[in-house]
């Protein structure tokens, strides 16, 4: 069974929940987001799914592994990109990648030419024989990305996979995840990066402890749309004919804008009809999107009780 | 869980080539050695260079007073610096892999290196077996080059006094051999241990060394003449370090828990 499975899923530290009740599925091929804020439970849950740490509730399958019994096949099949790069200073970049491929057990031979292709895709040939203590804190985490995929993992997870890198660089890296999703591979983004966010992942999960929203990012954005209407003169004075619909939008109007708030698109022109039949002169109706920064703050703000 | 050799010949490989250009650590590990071997050596020169004088012979009485008159006090001292001696000696091959274990285990926490490696499909018991291999080879090497050292040194300077090699004798044979490998592993078995419950190198390595002074204590026991010193002697003690040795084993494999050190130190 290919993907990510989570059902249920737990995790406490003696009386203190770090996660409760996590449910999703990712399929193969698929970049999906974990999003939260600070020790929201994402570096657990990730864990959770790679087998450091075994979940105190619920059952979840990687790439058809227990998580909680399948520890060492499970770790073969995973990829982790860690917050920190984690490599050994006084290694050169070959030695770090070399280390990692005898703990996979993978004939050195035949798995260089694909750390190869990656140290030169990310900047890095010709790098190989310097000792990583000399590295750029970018051309670090270019390196923790290629020990990351040096085994051929088929589920990825990436903390913060662009965090220190230059505007090239990120696209690149940005670029090689879409890649390695396009090849079959399940890939979990764990970002606070939400404009990278949007353009990487098919889904996100919003997690606070729990799980407080899940869907295709165009959803989740789509679930805060609303119209900007501009109108001649103030357009506070038509506040009060929109409370009277039925459906009795959330407005904010400043000078000769409202932006009502909908649930869906049909409402749409029963505001503009409202507006009209109260005497506005409506010069543009535009339905727009809430960034997702906007989506994912709000629904933060939802949880916080 | 199976146990692969080559993951745990891999930790090895990678602690080992770390520690090799490790410059720091290479000369704190040579200094302990230096001084075990030139030691010993000096108070053998003292005791060749005036082999006649007074004080020697009532030295000897202190720790013989059943000394015979015709016999060589200088000869008689030399014989029981060399067998004191070694209980000193073992200092070494327990302090050492401490220096180097210290630095392998708890500097992984320290270079937030551990869950990287923990999210590869090494196990605990093969990381213990790969870290500890990495701290007692090299121990284990240094001793021996150092008693090479130590014996050639004292055969040069006791020879014009007693005409004979003195070193290597059938205990410090044994000892370097049998016992100081079982000193080692004790010292590396308390490494670990304390790497894994403390969070920097250098306080994993300043607890660790506190077991060098039980036998510190033990070897001014025997220039008191409080202990005596010989073969049954460091063979108990190579014992009692045995079963030290297989305890430490497991405790170390249990404490190097995936989950226990993530959750803490990850």
């Amino acid at each position: 069974m290919s993907g990510i499975h989570v059902q249920d899923l737990g995790k406490r530290f003696g009386d203190r929940v770090a996660v409760e009740a996590l449910s999703f599925h990712v399929r193969s091929g698929e970049v999906f987001g974990l999003l939260g804020p600070n020790g929201a439970g994402k570096t657990t849950t990730v864990r959770m799914l790679t087998g450091l740490l075994q979940p105190t509730e619920g059952e979840a399958t990687v790439w058809g592994h227990r998580v909680d019994r399948d520890g060492e096949p499970l770790r073969k099949v995973v990829g982790l990109l860690t917050e920190q790069p984690g490599l050994y200073d006084r290694l050169t970049a070959r030695e770090n990648l070399r280390f990692f491929m005898k703990l996979h057990e993978l004939d050195e031979a035949a798995a260089w030419p694909r750390a190869r292709h990656y140290l030169e895709r990310f900047g890095l040939g010709g790098r190989e024989e310097e000792p990583v203590g000399g590295f750029s804190k970018g051309m670090r985490q270019k390196l923790a990305i290629v020990r990351t995929l040096v085994h051929d993992p088929k589920v990825i997870f990436l903390d913060e996979p662009t965090s220190g890198l230059d505007p090239e660089s990120a696209r690149t890296v940005r670029d090689a995840v879409a890649e390695l999703a396009s090849e079959g591979r399940t890939i979990v983004l764990c970002s606070h990066n939400l404009a990278e966010v949007e353009r990487l992942c098919e889904r996100v999960a919003v997690v606070k402890r729990r799980l407080l929203a899940m869907g295709p990012v165009r959803e989740l954005r789509h679930a805060g749309q609303a119209l900007e209407v501009r109108v001649e003169g103030e357009a506070e004075r038509f506040r009060v004919a929109l409370a009277q619909l039925p459906f009795a939008p959330n407005v904010l109007a400043e000078g000769p804008k409202l932006r009502v708030m909908l649930a869906d698109d049909a409402q749409a022109p029963d505001v503009v009809a409202c507006l009209v039949g109260a005497g506005a002169r409506v010069h543009s109706a535009v339905p727009t999107q809430r960034p997702l920064e906007e989506v994912y703050l709000e629904l933060l703000r939802e949880g916080r009780g | 869980m199976a146990f692969r050799p080559k993951r745990a010949l891999a930790v090895f490989w990678k602690d080992f080539l770390d520690l090799r250009k490790n410059v720091g650590l290479l000369v704190s590990m040579m200094v302990l050695p230096a001084v075990m071997v030139l030691v010993p050596i000096g108070v053998v020169w003292t005791y060749v260079r005036t082999p006649d004088h007074a004080d020697l012979r009532s030295v000897a009485l202190f720790y013989d007073p059943t000394l015979p008159l015709g016999a060589s006090a200088a000869r008689f001292l030399i014989d029981k610096t060399l067998t004191d001696w070694f209980g000193m000696f073992l200092v070494m091959p327990v302090f050492v892999p401490i220096l180097i274990a210290s630095q392998s285990v708890a500097g992984e926490k320290e270079r937030r290196t551990l869950e990287p490696l923990l999210a590869s499909p090494v196990t605990a018991a093969e990381l213990v077996t790969g870290k500890s291999l990495a701290a007692l080879v090299p121990s284990v090497a240094i001793t021996w080059t150092a008693f090479v050292v130590f014996c050639v040194g004292v055969d040069i300077v006791a020879w014009p006094l007693v005409k004979m090699p003195l070193m290597p004798n059938a205990l410090w044979t044994f000892g370097v051999f049998v016992i100081a490998p079982l000193f080692a592993f004790f010292g590396n078995g308390v490494a670990v241990l304390i790497s894994a419950r403390v969070s920097e190198a250098r306080m994993a390595q300043q607890l660790s060394a506190l077991v060098v002074l039980p036998i510190v204590g033990m070897v001014g026991g025997q220039v008191a003449g409080v202990l005596k010193a010989g073969f049954g002697y460091y063979l108990l003690q190579g014992a009692v370090v045995l079963v030290l040795d297989a305890l430490l084993l497991w405790a170390s494999i249990r404490l190097l828990d995936r989950e226990r050190l993530v959750s803490r130190w990850g």
